[in-house]
């Protein structure tokens, strides 16, 4: 099962700061966060990142890129700092 | 000098410490047109002032300390101040921004800037106000601590002030006010080598305004924006800078083991939100911040300043450190002692690649906690193999080889980013007229791995126009006095708010990398934007054309940032530094991360179309054109 890592304030959100995800994609654990979780996450996910090992999701094939079971998929709100 | 122009004090003290003399250095309007005020300004009367080969610690060298238009105004983040100076780590420029309070107690004493030329005779304190200058015997405050002889200082004086590092010239010694740094670069052992302990400063000037009830309207708006903004209304409270180590952790560009990995296995250890969930007490801001990005946290029982993002990751992960006590442990010592942590953090973690591969027995290790503490001191007072450390990573690796992974650029050690995950900002590194540094380097990271638009890390297209417009921007924010961290608001709401994994957003970010070319037709003729930009898209022009009656359109702006990084590459060239000198270590070029992206920084590729944007020639020095066109000379 694909692990979901959730950072800065995602992390209230949820109250977690992982968590074991069975979906095969990316739109996949958009669907099962969404339904797991209340809607303060719903929110969040409209602007958040999605990293799957380290590489956006918006430079692979966006929600429908694919998952193995031993991926992981990092989640962040937007930043500022530097 | 006096000024036609509003928000400035109109004096620039000139002080001789070799012969106690002070006058004053004329700096005119045209000047301030040219380069609007800190670093700009400062990097213009630097060029003017030295001639060729100075030693950086010798009596030859000055020091220039100064502020932009927007500091004390009321605007806001503009505590900011500025030094520059011939850096005694690099041979170069250096200029350093720092939100401590002395650039507004400077403005208030009366003065826009000083400029420090030879060496006072003893240990001495400098104490300016209301327009007077008293040089006062400092044998009570020598080798006091930082927050020592801060707290010896007449209170109600902005201060800034250095360690026991910058007494015993090490060469990356910083310079404390309140407890923000000047921190790159050894401006505090140039300070020390002219015998200066501290410099003070108070009085009742104010800041005229051009426009008053505009400016306050401005200001007002401005304030507003800056507290709805996603990034500076809630993530930058928030985690502060901290926030960036899991996010380059998981874009590998975390520097790990002395910058040969990208990701650490216990980065979320030390990162911004366990440093929230287990040891914040709060955050705090420069003064006249509204944004308060900095952390607070406890150490023996005092709380503190906590470490920023570069501290956390260099003296975490780059030493395979996951103990985030330490980190805050060894930031406030380093704070105290006064030296720049992102340099501290590169020379551990080189002289423990040394030692692994046997070219230096220091006994520092990967990993190795426990003598830290000790070494920091031994570098502070060039003790034992501190004597060694206190030259900075480019003199051990001339001293003990390792060169290839001697992660300097022209002796600047880098910041907590690892660049062959975001390759543009390792372009920005080469070509920073600091050294590696990465706000001088135009901060494209922010842009490929960690802000909320980003574009493909790892591809080459339109970096070197995007490195070259981001530089010139940040550098007209610094000359105006601003916070650099102000400049985020550029990057509208609405983009932040966009679904990161919707088309619209593909198409931004794809969009980026085809806007190369218009980029650079724009930093070639940026007075086509001969308009004041609306609040909503920036706020600088317009609050300094409120604030000083110049009428500062975006494009007079622009040029000013362009001004500021050809003044500097001027000063550079003249010191002898040519393209050669624009370049990355060989384990960004030539070695790929181990565990991470298998890819290095195409650095060649990059610089030939960065030389023809900026209008450099083939050796990296302005071309007599572009110098012509900016309305400059060499
Ligand atoms: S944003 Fe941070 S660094 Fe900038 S002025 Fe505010 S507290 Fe200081």
């Amino acid at each position: 099962m694909p692990t979901v890592k959730f950072y800065a304030s995602l992390r209230k959100v949820t109250g977690e700061r992982e968590a074991q995800i069975q979906a095969g994609s990316v739109k996949e654990v958009l669907q099962r966060l969404s339904t797991d979780y209340d809607g303060e996450l719903r929110r969040y996910l409209k602007i958040s990142s999605i990293l799957v090992n380290g590489k956006n999701v918006i430079h692979m094939k966006g929600k429908r890129t694919r998952l193995k079971p031993d991926d992981v998929v990092s989640i962040f709100p937007p930043l500022g700092g530097g | 000098m006096s000024t036609k122009y509003s928000g400035y004090l109109g004096r620039f003290l000139d002080i001789d410490l070799s012969t106690g003399k002070v006058g004053e250095y004329d700096v005119t309007d045209e000047m301030l047109e040219a380069y609007l005020g800190s670093k700009g300004l400062a990097s213009k009367i630097l060029y003017d002032t030295l001639s060729k080969g100075v030693n950086p610690l010798g009596e030859e060298n000055v020091f220039i300390v100064n502020t932009g238009p927007l500091v004390n105004s009321g605007a806001p983040c503009t505590s900011r101040f500025n030094v520059t100076t011939k850096s005694p780590l690099t041979g170069g420029i250096l200029s350093c921004n720092c939100g401590g309070n002395f650039g507004m107690f400077l403005k208030r004493a009366g003065f826009d800037g000083l400029i420090l030329r030879g060496k006072a005779s003893k240990p001495t304190w400098i104490h300016i106000e209301d327009g007077e200058v008293e040089l006062k015997d400092a044998k009570d405050l020598w080798g006091l601590t930082t927050e020592e002889a801060q707290e010896k200082l007449p209170k109600g004086t902005g201060k800034m002030v250095i360690g026991p590092a910058g007494e015993n010239a090490v060469l990356y010694a910083c310079i404390i006010s309140q407890e923000r740094a000047l921190g790159r670069g050894g401006a505090g052992a140039v300070m020390g080598s002219k015998n200066i302990k501290a410099i003070t400063a108070k009085g009742n000037h104010k800041v005229p305004k051009a426009n008053p009830e505009k400016f306050k309207k401005d200001v007002r708006k401005w304030v507003e924006i800056l507290k709805e903004h996603p990034s500076t209304g809630e993530m930058m409270p928030e985690y502060g800078t901290a926030v960036f180590i899991n996010r380059c952790n998981a874009a590998n560009t975390l520097p790990t083991h002395n910058f040969k990995r990208g990701s650490f296995a216990e980065a979320d250890a030390v990162s911004g939100e366990t440093l929230a969930e287990t040891r914040l007490t709060g955050n705090f801001g420069c003064a006249s911040c509204v944004i308060k990005c900095g952390r607070r946290v406890e150490v023996d029982g005092k709380n503190v300043k906590g470490p920023e993002y570069e501290t956390l990751g260099l003296l975490g992960p780059n030493l395979e450190n996951p103990d985030l006590g330490l980190i805050c442990d060894w930031n406030y010592q380093a704070d105290l002692v006064g030296v720049d942590t992102v340099s501290l953090g590169n020379v551990l973690g080189f002289a423990m690649e040394l030692n692994e591969n046997g070219l230096w027995d220091n006994g520092l290790e990967f990993g190795k906690v426990d003598n830290i503490s000790g070494v920091i001191d031994d570098i502070a007072n060039r003790r034992g193999i501190g004597d060694d450390l206190a030259d900075g990573v480019k003199r051990l690796s001339e001293k003990y080889g390792g060169k290839d992974y001697a992660m300097e650029v022209k002796g600047l050690e880098l910041p907590a980013y690892e660049p062959r995950g975001a390759v543009g900002h390792g372009l920005g590194y080469a070509i920073a007229n600091r050294g590696g540094c990465h706000i001088g380097g135009g901060y494209m990271v922010y842009f490929e791995a960690n802000g909320p638009l980003t574009m493909d890390p790892l591809t080459t297209r339109a970096k070197p126009q995007l490195t070259a417009m981001l530089q010139t921007m940040l550098d007209a924010l610094s000359d105006s006095g601003s916070c650099q961290f102000t400049g985020f608001t550029t990057i509208p709401k609405q983009a932040i708010e966009l679904n990161p994994h919707g088309n619209v957003y593909r198409v931004v970010a794809k969009s980026l990398e085809l806007m190369g070319p218009m980029m650079e037709l724009i930093l070639r003729f940026p007075k086509m934007l001969a308009f004041v930009p609306p609040m909503a898209l920036m706020q600088h022009p317009r609050v300094i054309t409120d604030l000083t009656g110049m009428k500062m359109t975006f494009g007079k702006f622009l040029e000013i940032g362009l001004r500021t990084y050809m003044i500097e590459r001027l000063f550079n060239a003249r010191e002898g530094f040519t393209g050669a000198d624009d370049t990355l270590p060989r384990r960004s070029t030539h070695q790929v991360q181990e565990g991470g992206t298998d890819t290095t920084v195409p650095l060649n590729q990059m610089i030939r179309i960065y030389y023809r944007v900026r209008g450099l020639d083939a050796n990296g020095a302005p071309k007599h054109d572009t110098l012509r066109r900016l309305g400059m000379r060499a």
